[in-house]
């Protein structure tokens, strides 16, 4: 076994470091702080972290990105996060679809879109699933109800299709300027197979952006609502086949939306780590410095175990991606126990700080409430039930 | 005997707290223009409702103009207001808890001065400033408290002899009540001597200024508020106290080592239980009512099992809380060895904040992403639990003070 990092790996995280210390972190706080939704976005620091290469991190070299493996991309996830969870996720989000760019668009489509992602700073991604009434049913379908899973219909009109409903919660929402959008173009099935998928331009006429959702935590992030009526889609945007919009998604291999959970997650815990030892050190309760109470020994060990354990599992869950190895269920696994680890990390932070009269370190807070966030997005029961079904081909030698 | 049948009058009384808070109170506290704002002004006209029902003066003897409930059936309708309304369960929590320890420490005279004023508007609250010796107790855990501990947020206040009077001068930085109160209850170091004074003062007295409620985001944005109810800085500047306002040593002296603390946190626990419950039930409605997954999401296992979990730890945290309230109640049961001699306040307290967390979390699951949406509750309840984690009387080494009482551990 060897844990050691090559050098374009330790480059990547080096210069992700520097930019989470230098320039991400100073801003979080007070973008968190913001009370519209709509106002905590920063297009200065995405247009500063793109031009360092954080957005286009994953885009084949072929396509003029930098390829770089998933190792790195975790790397860079964990320091990115480290500065701040939500500016972390706006750029991976971009990798997360830009994965999908290049495992399942035509080259026609790649010449469209991912060109111009490329060539613009603020070009951002996102992908429209969820709905009102359609969360966990499109990621595990029930059998018994066909008409479960998205609603937002797509009919054929000539060459090109009418879109009609709309999506919540989306990432980039508000920001992005082309989206993945998952439609209904047979209803009388079941979403595996009567959905398309469309790659939607912003400014495509019958499309806009309703709400942005306004979170207790990942404040600085995104999720807007999409709303089509009557808009007219070219089919030359469909991506992979009609009717075979969840098999277009299955052509890329790289579970990467589940291991970018569990990198995030443990960028947070690392700023939570290193916050709690900070403040042992430095601050005193009963007369001794916080670090000599065994209480906070016991916690900080706690903390500091639970964040090593999560790194061994992500890191190897990212090489075996990295070399296409058999995927058992790793992914989902890993983004589960971040759910836990984030969350009891935080905590654990919260603790060790204390009260300060009636006062909280703000940032303390902030992880809590960045935490929050997973507890629907990476742990809730349906990710953790969904799984199940690869674990009995797991081999119990790796 | 410990028992849980409420009376007919608590039964009505409860039922009538719960009506009022089912009716106005919650749908004031989540309708989203309240929730999503950072700040959330108490809502006083709420408040004012539930001081006419006779909130303030709950704890307080019948003779005195006040309902003289226990702390049990303080505990009660506590839970039924914060179901509602954490910050209202707060503030009027408060003044019950002092209205009942002033009106006992306060001699004749006293009484004759401040009843009427506080039975005259019920905007008339009352708030305490004092040092909690037990504060982060439970960091000196098996040692004295060392000279230089410092609380951080506890108020300095001095007062120097001014003919048979007092001149205070001094600062509390975080006063519960503070912005509702009508008078105070200060606690003084003798400036030229050892002890203490304890006197009291009305908000509108010479020299005693109120500052403006705490922001959400202070200190230059590296503070975030974590408080429940109302609370403010005071100031006070050569502000002068007659002879008549100065409680009796013994008087004073009981008033704050007699319970007045314990209490307080046992009637917080309560609050902690009705803060979960809110999101307790808030999860059994939208389970019964969500369609994923082929069915309404409370048919699933899954699901089941965490309303299980959140329905069982409610109960365990409201069953000790109660405990120890009756327990404070009849303190009779544990000299004759009915139960066993512990903090019972802490006991409570530690345990209903942590068990809630963990019950408030799970409720919010139910929701997906709607549980993070500051437009829906379900974010401030999980919030609002942390909160309850954390203050001077309940955080990381509280417990140990349990652990103290276990081994037969005393200070004095």
């Amino acid at each position: 076994m060897d844990f050691s990092l090559n050098e374009e790996q330790r480059h990547w995280q080096t210069e992700a470091r520097r930019f989470a210390d230098e320039e991400v972190r100073p801003m979080s706080l007070a973008r968190d702080q913001i009370a519209d939704p709509r106002a905590t976005f920063d297009w200065e620091i995405i247009k500063r972290g793109s031009q360092l290469g954080f957005r286009t991190l994953a885009v084949p070299k072929e396509w003029g990105g930098h390829e770089a493996d998933f190792v790195t991309q975790t790397l860079v996830m964990i320091e990115l996060a480290r500065g701040d969870s939500s500016v972390s996720k706006t750029f991976s989000q971009c990798w997360k679809w830009s994965h999908l760019v290049a495992a399942s668009c035509t080259k026609d489509q790649k010449e469209r879109f991912l060109k111009p992602f490329m060539e613009d700073d603020g070009y951002l991604l996102g992908k429209g699933g969820t709905e009102a009434n359609a969360g966990s049913d499109n990621r595990m379908p029930p059998e018994n109800d066909p008409k479960a899973g998205w609603k937002l219909r797509a009919e054929r009109d000539g060459d090109d299709w009418i879109l009609n409903g709309s999506k919540m919660f989306i990432a980039n929402g508000s920001v992005a300027k082309l989206f993945f959008v998952d439609a209904r173009t047979n209803p009388d099935v079941g979403i595996r197979q009567g959905s398309t998928m469309f790659i939607i331009p912003k400014d495509t006429p019958g499309f806009r952006i309703g709400k942005v959702f306004n979170k207790r935590g990942w404040r600085f992030y995104q999720n807007g609502e999409l709303i089509f009526e009557n808009c007219r889609i070219p089919g030359t945007n469909v991506m992979g086949e009609v009717n075979g919009g969840v098999k277009a998604r299955a052509n890329d291999k790289s579970e990467f939306g589940d291991i970018e959970l569990a990198a995030n997650a443990l960028g947070i815990c690392e700023d939570a780590v290193g916050m709690a030892m900070h403040f042992a050190k430095n601050y005193k309760r009963a007369g001794k410095l916080v670090i000599d109470h065994q209480l906070v020994q016991l916690k900080l060990n706690e903390m500091y175990m639970l964040t090593e354990a999560l790194r061994a599992f992500v890191l190897r869950t990212a090489w075996e991606r990295d070399r296409k190895l058999p995927d058992f269920g790793n992914n989902v696994l890993v983004m589960n126990y971040s759910q836990e680890v984030v969350q009891r990390v935080t905590k654990a932070n919260m603790e060790i700080h204390g009260p300060e009269g009636c006062m909280m370190h703000a940032r303390v807070d902030k992880l809590l409430r960045d935490a929050l966030v997973w507890t629907h997005l990476a742990g809730d029961t349906v990710q953790r039930v969904k799984v199940v079904k690869r674990l009995p081909d797991m081999p119990l030698a790796m | 005997m410990y028992d849980l049948q409420l009376t007919a009058e608590q039964l009505e009384f409860r039922d009538a707290v719960r009506d009022f808070v089912t009716r106005e109170v919650q749908p004031a506290a989540i309708d989203p223009k309240r929730l999503e704002p950072f700040e959330k002004p108490l809502m006083t006209e709420l408040l004012d409702q539930l001081s006419q029902m006779g909130l303030r003066g709950l704890a307080m003897p019948e003779v005195a103009g006040g309902a003289g409930a226990d702390l049990l059936t303080c505990c009660v309708l506590l839970e039924e207001i914060a179901a509602g309304d954490v910050d209202l369960a707060m503030v009027l929590g408060e003044t019950a808890v002092l209205a009942r320890a002033v009106h006992e420490a306060m001699n004749d005279t006293q009484r004759k001065r401040w009843l009427p004023k506080f039975e005259a508007s019920e905007r008339f609250h009352l708030a305490l400033i004092a040092r909690d010796e037990n504060a982060e107790i439970g960091w000196s855990y098996h040692h004295a408290v060392p000279a230089d501990a410092d609380v951080i947020g506890a108020p300095e206040v001095v007062a120097e002899r001014d003919g048979k009077g007092w001149t205070l001068n001094g600062l509390a930085p975080f006063v519960s009540n503070a912005p509702v109160a009508g008078l105070f209850i200060v606690q003084a170091k003798i400036a030229d001597g050892p002890g203490t004074v304890t006197v009291l003062i009305g908000s509108d007295a010479k020299g005693l200024s109120i500052d403006d409620e705490l922001p959400a985001f202070g200190g230059g944005g590296e503070r975030a508020r974590w408080h429940h109810g109302a609370v403010a800085a005071v100031t006070l500047k050569n502000c002068k106290v007659g002879e008549d306002d100065v409680l009796a040593a013994d008087a004073a002296h009981r008033l704050l080592q007699s319970g007045l603390i314990a209490r307080r946190m046992v009637q917080t626990a309560a609050v902690n239980v009705g803060v979960a419950r809110a999101a307790y039930e808030a999860a059994v409605d939208y389970a019964k009512i969500r369609w994923q997954g082929g069915a309404y999401i409370v048919q699933h296992q899954a699901i089941g099992m965490k309303l299980a979990d959140v329905a069982i730890q409610i109960e365990a945290a409201r069953a000790l809380t109660l405990k120890a309230a009756w327990i404070t109640d009849h303190p009779e049961a544990v000299g004759d060895r009915s139960v066993n001699d512990l903090p019972w306040h802490v006991v409570a307290r530690t345990f209903t904040a942590q068990s809630l967390h963990r019950a408030t979390l799970e409720a919010t699951e139910c929701f997906g992403a709607m549980g993070v949406m500051r437009d829906m509750p379900l974010q401030k309840y999980v919030h609002d639990t942390l909160v309850l984690q954390h203050s001077a009387d309940c955080d990381l080494a509280a417990p140990l003070v349990v652990a103290e009482a276990v081994a037969g551990y005393s200070r004095n």
